[in-house]
């Protein structure tokens, strides 16, 4: 199709609001990342930066709190991920395959996601609490334990209970995706499947997972970056305590951000990170590819 | 053909707002916090519409020279101290100098230190400001704090009524950047029921200290975990008591060296001694999942803390019926050392100074240190201090244990030791270095911070 | 037709089962808001209030002292304005990405999926730097277009996928009757892709709602504040929370979007299924 020159001027009439704000709030901010990283950057220094080269990024990887937060950040993503999905399509599952109430689950299903993480993260740390509902409910009701768990307290468990607020809240998101892909399984291939005398167990491996492997993509990128951008519910639920060893990338970032003003630092660090995430990115689309 | 025109109206004046928003949005309105709640919404509306207003006027432009302060500062948002700020002494300050209006933004205390360290990266500081007296060497070195005694005339006249102790926290190479505005100092509260249960005299001692902490810890009659004494951090305004009154120091006198001194036999045997107790399980507090301080002290399940007057208010509002008594802190050799508290207000170098001067001075006036001693702010004030209010709300135990309690470090990298010295010892609480490693570790770390 | 019957009835016993874990916690929310205040440190703690210490006080204290209305006010402002422009500016991108040829156009998609992979949050001090720049620094309006700028590039890719969805056929007839590009866009390409468009929006409405970190770091006053931060202050404060008010102000706040959702969810489905089964 011929574009006229008066078309040419109402595409480029589309075009503008979005490259302006694109470029602006988002281009510019990332090659000035890029810049700040190679210089020492520091709340004194707001004029005369110096050109320290890799400097930034050998601290960073020398630094053993960012190693903590770095190791927190793969576990969290390891485990929430695999998490939801399997949760999230088991509940598909279910909903796709019963006649009544779909709506009505869907929906119930859905609350977790839009509830805010500034208040899932307070629910959570309420019933985490050594005092709250949890630990009372183990000890005075089901008796599996004499004492209260300090659930908060330490490393392992701190991170936990963020991760089962990641799981918890994203069940309902990978339950809607999963639901919309199995609609689109055509429904002959089951018949097909069962005239060869497939299980139920066969059909899901033959039949369903093949069908909604683009899905199954897109669910692990979006969620694998999703992993590495939490942060609310780490600061609010344990604020990186006991000592930084509950800290992930971004709330470790932050704090040596805004809290101690190196800015140098925390552009090095953002960048590892995003380098990080491209090439999970990259291995993923690696896989999913070969398996086909 | 109609449609298309209508698109590109949308977009053009999309184009626009968004010009208008980028180019005017810091040019906010004036507007108080203690206004009526009518006059509030008016006030965002004015915002809102202002933004949509591609000619942003100069908000100093209008016909009446009204001017608003902004004043940071961390009593808490649902305290007394607040509730006298914003009902009783912004109201009065509003009043004697009509053109002039606060407002007034509350943030938590770790908050407010980050709040200002970023807010001095984009020139958006609030003209006024509440700061702990450990702040002032910090952000005179960044340079933001107004010296108070070469640009204000009457500096010396203000200076003058106000307690000097007090007023030397404020004090850099001879230059004043704040006037003291309240000071305090924490003593030892003890649930009195539980003493006498226990068959215990208030300790004396650390040795007492330690023994009855050990004897008032277990389980009470519901079978829940007590324990026998709170600390609600472990930075430096919570471990100083112990490591100067069991003899051990942060630096040494000019604040230049930390080693020999963060990790003399002494410190080390008071972080040693706090985690034997945590081992057994009979102190606690700094964990994210602890009962909070008042709350485990209102209910009998803390019995013993280190804290300072404004609890007194606080109890009385949240536990009244709760018995509890106050007791200098336990002493070790070398004393009863507790550790030196309070606040200044300073003016920082963006502010309206003539405006910001005059609220300083009515902050630090004889009537509003009255109002604020009613919820247990120690005054500064000469004059307030001698007044019934004071008289009556016995701050006595705490002005006591001012006149031997000692300041924290006082260089501009305190901010940063603190942080790193919690690090510290929360690994030797969790049993993951010994104390001895730790401060060694930390003494290292200090030196090379001191040494900047 | 019986056996049917017995595994549709295993398959609700499920899915109830695993409900009532799902939306614990938003009850326990809504039962501790219910409960005076005084309360919440009770023993031992109950998941329920006793029937005759059910109590509103938590709610009027939001409603009336509190003044949470202005940081509600604030969030619904914030999110309708990045919602509308998102919508606009997105379809824009992703009507003329999808239907014309234009140089630099495959550069620019890649780019706009890679800033995808990019966490939002690592921009976070350039960002300060240009808001400082710009003198958006505590300025309610200005953290609009930062979260238009957040939202674009996901809206974009799903808008995208929608607008391939929609028959080229179409654009040539508005094309034969004089139609210009704008017209397409304003008559075939927003109307027909408005399921999608409302789809992304009702994420750009939840993005804008709670986002917390970014509006913590450049808001300053209380008057300004966003829900979330208007929540998270109460928190923390001293030595003792005000959990009743926490969750009370908690479970208004849920209310607004709990409204988009359930009026639009039936886009939900049919936005995320474009969306996926293209990425």
């Amino acid at each position: 199709m011929q574009t006229s020159r008066k078309g040419k001027f109402q595409i480029g009439l589309l075009l503008l609001p979005g490259l302006l704000i694109f470029g602006i709030f988002t281009v510019y901010p990332i090659i000035k990342l890029f810049v700040m990283s190679f210089f020492e950057w520091d709340f004194g220094s707001i004029s005369g930066q110096k050109f320290i080269g890799l400097e930034n990024y050998k601290e960073v990887i020398q630094d053993s709190y960012f190693r903590t937060a770095f190791i927190n950040s793969i576990v969290y993503t390891f485990v929430t991920v695999p998490g939801q999905m399997i949760l999230g399509f088991l509940t598909a599952f279910l909903i796709h395959q019963v006649t009544r109430f779909k709506v009505g689950y869907r929906v119930l299903y859905y609350l977790p996601v839009i509830t805010s993480w500034v208040i899932a993260s307070l629910v959570f740390k309420y019933v985490f609490n050594t005092e709250g509902l949890l630990n009372c409910f183990l000890v005075n009701v089901i008796h599996v334990t004499a004492k209260n768990i300090r659930w908060l307290d330490t490393r392992w468990s701190g991170l936990w209970i963020s991760m089962f607020l990641g799981i918890w809240k994203g069940i309902g998101w990978n339950m809607v995706v999963f639901l919309a892909a199995l609609q689109t399984v055509p429904t002959d291939l089951y018949e097909a499947a069962a005239i060869d005398g497939a299980n139920a167990l066969e059909k899901l491996f033959h039949v369903t997972l093949p069908c909604i492997k683009g899905t199954i993509l897109f669910a692990l990128v979006m969620l694998t970056i999703g992993g590495f951008n939490v942060f609310t519910s780490i600061k609010m639920i344990t604020g990186g305590e006991p000592g930084h060893k509950t800290d992930v990338v971004l709330t470790w970032m932050y704090y040596k951000a805004f809290s101690t003003g190196a800015f140098g630092y925390a552009a090095a660090l953002s960048f590892i990170i995003t380098v990080v995430l491209a090439a999970l990115a990259l291995v993923q689309f690696r896989m999913m590819r070969q398996k086909s | 053909m109609k449609k298309g025109k209508k698109v590109l109206a949308v977009l053009l004046t999309t184009a626009t707002c968004l010009a208008a928003l980028a180019g005017c949005g810091n040019s906010a309105p004036v507007q108080t916090e203690n206004d009526s709640e009518s006059q509030e919404t008016t006030n965002v509306t004015d915002q809102v519409m202002s933004n949509t207003d591609t000619s942003a006027p100069d908000p100093s432009d209008g016909e009446e020279k009204e001017v608003t302060i902004d004043f940071w500062h961390h009593y808490s948002a649902q305290s007394a101290e607040n509730d006298t700020l914003m009902n009783v002494l912004i109201p009065q300050f509003e009043e004697e100098n009509p053109g002039i209006k606060v407002n007034a933004v509350s943030h938590e205390w770790g908050d407010l230190h980050e709040k200002i360290l970023i807010s001095a990266q984009s020139d958006t500081l609030p003209d006024v400001g509440r700061l702990d007296s450990a702040w002032i060497p910090e952000f005179e070195k960044m340079g933001i704090l107004v010296a108070l005694d070469e640009e204000m005339p009457d500096y010396s006249d203000t200076a003058a009524g106000l307690l000097d102790s007090a007023m030397s926290t404020a004090s850099i190479g001879g230059h004043s950047y704040g006037l003291a505005l309240n000071t305090n100092s924490k003593i030892l509260f003890y649930n009195v029921q539980a003493l006498n249960d226990a068959g215990i005299d208030v300790p004396k001692t650390m040795d007492e200290f330690a023994a009855a902490v050990k004897a008032l810890s277990g389980t009470n009659e519901n079978g829940q975990q007590v324990w026998g004494y709170n600390e609600p951090a472990l930075a430096g305004w919570n471990l100083c008591p112990f490591i100067w009154s069991m003899g051990g120091a942060i630096t040494n006198e000019d604040e230049t060296k930390a080693s020999g001194y963060i990790n003399s036999p002494e410190t080390i045997e008071a972080i040693q001694t706090l985690a034997d107790l945590y081992a057994e399980e009979t102190i606690t507090g700094w964990n994210s999942g602890d009962i909070p301080m008042t709350d485990g002290f209102g209910t009998g399940r803390y019995m013993m803390l280190l804290e300072g007057p404004w609890k007194i208010a606080e109890m009385e509002g949240a536990y009244p019926e709760f018995e509890y008594a106050t007791a200098p802190i336990p002493a070790g050799k070398s004393g009863s050392i507790s550790v030196l508290g309070g606040e200044d207000i300073s003016m920082f170098n963006s502010a309206n100074k003539d405006a910001a001067w005059k609220f300083m001075k009515f902050m630090t006036s004889p009537f509003a240190q009255e109002e604020m001693a009613k919820c247990g702010q120690i005054p500064v004030n000469k004059e307030a201090l001698e007044s019934d209010t004071v008289k009556e709300a016995d701050f006595a135990p705490f002005v006591d244990a001012i006149t031997t309690a000692k300041s924290r470090p006082t260089t501009a990298c305190w901010s940063e030791m603190d942080s790193e010295l919690s690090v510290a010892v929360t690994a030797v609480m969790n049993g993951e270095k010994t104390a001895k490693e730790a401060m060694d570790e930390l003494a290292v770390k200090f030196d090379g911070m001191l040494a900047e | 037709m019986k056996k049917k019957n017995i595994i549709q009835v295993i398959l609700h016993l499920f899915l109830v089962g695993a409900l009532i874990v799902v939306v614990l916690p938003m009850v326990y929310m809504v039962s501790t808001s219910l409960k005076p205040n005084g309360a919440l440190y009770e023993y031992p703690p109950r998941f329920l209030p006793g029937f005759d210490e059910i109590t509103i006080e938590n709610y009027l204290y939001v409603l009336g002292q509190g003044k949470f209305y202005i940081n509600f006010f604030n969030s619904i402002f914030v999110a309708v304005c990045t919602v509308l422009l998102a919508a606009l500016i997105a379809s824009a991108l992703g009507y003329v990405i999808a239907r014309f040829a234009f140089p630099g156009k495959n550069f620019l998609f890649s780019f706009i999926v890679l800033t995808m992979i990019i966490p939002g949050l690592t921009l976070i001090i350039p960002q300060y730097q240009l808001a400082v720049k710009l003198k958006t620094i505590n300025s309610l309006a200005g953290l609009i277009p930062f979260y238009t700028a957040w939202t674009i590039p996901y809206s974009t890719f799903m808008i995208k996928g929608f607008v391939e969805n929609i028959p080229r056929e179409l654009d040539e007839a508005t094309y034969m009757d004089g139609g210009s590009v704008l017209t397409v866009f304003g008559r075939i390409i927003i109307p027909l892709a408005k399921p999608g468009i409302a789809s992304v929006s009702i994420f750009n409405f939840l993005t804008a709602w709670e986002e917390f970190p970014w509006a913590n770091t450049v808001i300053n006053d209380n008057i300004k504040r966003t829900i979330p931060i208007a929540i998270s202050g109460f928190f923390g404060q001293h030595q003792f929370t005000q959990w009743g008010y926490v969750f009370a102000l908690s479970v208004f706040s849920l209310l607004p979007i709990l409204a988009v959702f359930i009026f639009c969810q039936k886009f939900f489905v049919a936005g995320l299924t474009s969306g996926s089964v293209k990425g």
